[in-house]
Formats: C-alpha cells, structure tokens, sequence
C-alpha cells in the first residue's frame, strides 16, 4: 500500500484537484496510519490558530507612514536622480582632487630647474611645495601653483 | 481572474493621485502589520517593516504593472523585506526563546477565560511556534505564515514566492510536520496510532 502522506495537509487546506482529493479520502477510510498522521497535522492547524491575533497597527502608524512618504516625495526620484543629487557631495570633490593632481603633474613636468630629473623628481619637489602651502594655510590648487613659482623664484635669485 | 480593486487604486496613484495610495495602505496596513508579525513574531519591528513595504511600494510605483493581484504584489514585496530581515546578522545571532517546562494539551488550551494559567499556556505556545518558526528553512517559514496565518491559497503564495504550485503544495507540507512535531507536546493524545 502506498501512503499518501504527501498529500494530506494539501487535503485539509482544501487544495487538491477533486479527484485526487476523493482518492485520498478513500485511502483514509482504510488506513488507521494515515488517518492518525492526518490528525496530528489537523492538530498542528488547529493549534497554529488558536494563537493570539497579531497586534494591530501602533495609532502613530499612518502618521509616521505619512512623514516617511512625505519625505519620500521631497527626495529625488530613481538611480540618475539621486546621482545627481550626489554629484555635488561625491562628484564635485572628486573633480576637485582631480584637478588638483592635475596642476600638480603639470607644475612638476614644466619646473625649469631640473627637466631631466623626470616625473617623480618633480611630484616631490611639488609635494614640498604642498607642505609649504599647507604649513601656511593654503590649500587651493591655484595657491598652491602660485606658492610653488614664488618658491622657484626665491631660489633663482639666491635667496635661502 | 475578477478586477482588482487594489489594483485600480495603485494604477490611479501612478497618474499622481496620492489620495489613491492612501486608500492602498488604509486597506492594507492592519494585513502588513499582522503578517510581518508572524513572519517575525516582534511586534515592534513588524510595524517598522509593514512601513517599509508601502515605502517600497511608493518607490516603485513607476514600475507597477497589475499583471497580478495587488495583494499578491504586497505580499511578496513584505516577504522579501522578512527575509532580508532574518538574514541580518544580529537577528541570525539572537537565540530562540527557552522552551516551557510543562505544556498543556490543546483542550486545556481551547478554554478562554482570563485564568493566568490560560495565559500562561498561550504565551508557552506562542513561544514554542516562535522556535518552530525559527527552525525553519526560509521558504518554508514563508509559505508556512501565508498558509496558516494569511489565510492565502496554495496559487497565491506560489505567485508571491514565484514558485510553482506543486513546490508550494511541498513547502506547506513539509512545515506543517514540522509544526506538527514541534507542537506535538501542546496536543491532546490521538485517538489512533500514529504512521509508523
């Protein structure tokens, strides 16, 4: 005899197709086993509604709902919108430090005191001028530039 | 399939009526609630999650096309936020409730009345489905709540967990003997032996 014990919850929810349904009734009516493993699962059922209902909604739900979609509403709208909003606080900086490397290659491959010393020679020589800029408070690329030439000027004309 | 009231509502909402979508989560909030609930069983998140559903739902309300029930839409959109939230880790880590000392019989459970052992035996029960819930696998703990506590049919909680039928019919099977063994100390004794 095949059980089909596979079948018996889908047979208490009501979901088997009508004749599937009447043959595992029929089976049930013979066999003292299924019908024992039929009852401990009705019994789980029963048991699982006997549990208290779920809490309803807190009074402040809709409110709160409110606020959130109301700032859901102010906010922009999809991946290109907010992408756009954080261009200014992502973007922006990021541009900046680019262009600040920038300066600074150029500063390093145009300083007329050592050409041939190449590329990194110059970054350094162009990162002490960072440090001096910095010791001084300035921090923009274009002051940075300018300290850089006032510190190549100094040199040229002998001064320490 | 008949028309869905929902569904007018949600597509009245994306040519900007948002009287619609109050309407929405007016029907809906108390079923979202209730569910995240027993999907949960933590009253406080529930709320907070039933909230991120409509949020979800707001967001996305360009994308919406009723080519299902909104129901179901809603239901899969607070499923997946549940299971997202079991696989925090700071849930993954919190232990499952102890289990009770000595739990009573389902015909001592069937009686109301305000008896503080009534009470007692009912929070014993609540915790011991809390720890079955808990032992599930997720697939099973879902359709498991859309089964026994949403009251959905086998073809709608296919449709929200986007499996067929017949996996759906497994799922529900396979939970509910586990329910069946987890809860067996809450039963009153069968009247016939059980399947050997």
């Amino acid at each position: 005899m095949i059980h089909p014990t596979d079948e018996l919850t889908a047979l208490l929810d009501d979901a088997l197709p009508a004749a599937q349904a009447e043959a595992v009734r029929a089976h049930l009516a013979a066999c003292p086993a299924c019908r024992a493993e039929q009852a401990r699962l009705q019994g789980a059922v029963a048991l699982l509604s006997a549990l208290p209902p779920a809490p309803e909604p807190s009074p402040f739900f809709g409110a709160r709902l409110e606020a959130r979609l109301r700032a859901e509403a102010a906010a922009p709208r999809g991946l290109r919108a907010r992408l756009a909003a954080w261009r200014w606080q992502v973007v922006l900086p990021l541009a900046g430090a680019v262009a600040a490397a920038g300066v600074a290659l150029a500063v390093g491959l145009h300083h007329p005191r050592n050409p041939e010393d190449g590329l990194f020679a110059a970054n350094l020589e162009l990162l002490e001028d960072y440090d001096t800029a910095s010791a001084v408070g300035v921090d923009e690329p274009e002051d940075v530039l300018v300290v850089a030439q006032l510190d190549r000027l100094e040199r040229r004309e002998g001064r320490p | 399939m008949g028309p869905d009231p929902d569904a007018a509502l949600m597509l009245a909402f994306q040519r900007g009526d948002d009287g619609a979508f109050r309407s929405l989560y007016e029907r809906h909030a108390r079923a979202m609630v209730a569910f995240c609930h027993h999907f949960l069983r933590d009253a406080a998140r529930a709320e907070e999650l039933a909230q991120d559903v409509f949020v979800n739902v707001y967001r996305a309300r360009d994308r919406y096309q009723p080519s299902a029930r909104f129901k179901t839409f809603l239901y899969r959109v607070a499923s997946n936020l549940c299971l997202n939230e079991l696989r925090r880790p700071e849930r993954a880590a919190r232990p499952a409730p102890a289990p009770e000392d000595a739990p009573p019989a389902l015909d001592q459970l069937a009686s109301p009345g305000p008896d503080p052992e009534d009470v007692a035996r009912g929070r014993a029960l609540e915790r011991a489905v809390e720890r079955m819930l808990a032992g599930l696998p997720e697939k099973q703990r879902a359709a498991l709540v859309l089964c026994r506590f949403e009251g959905l049919s086998y073809e709608e909680i296919a449709q929200v967990l986007d499996a067929t039928v017949p996996a759906v019919k497994s799922l529900i099977h396979r939970a509910t003997v586990a329910a069946a063994a987890a809860l067996a100390p809450f039963q009153s004794p069968a009247p016939e032996e059980a399947l050997s």
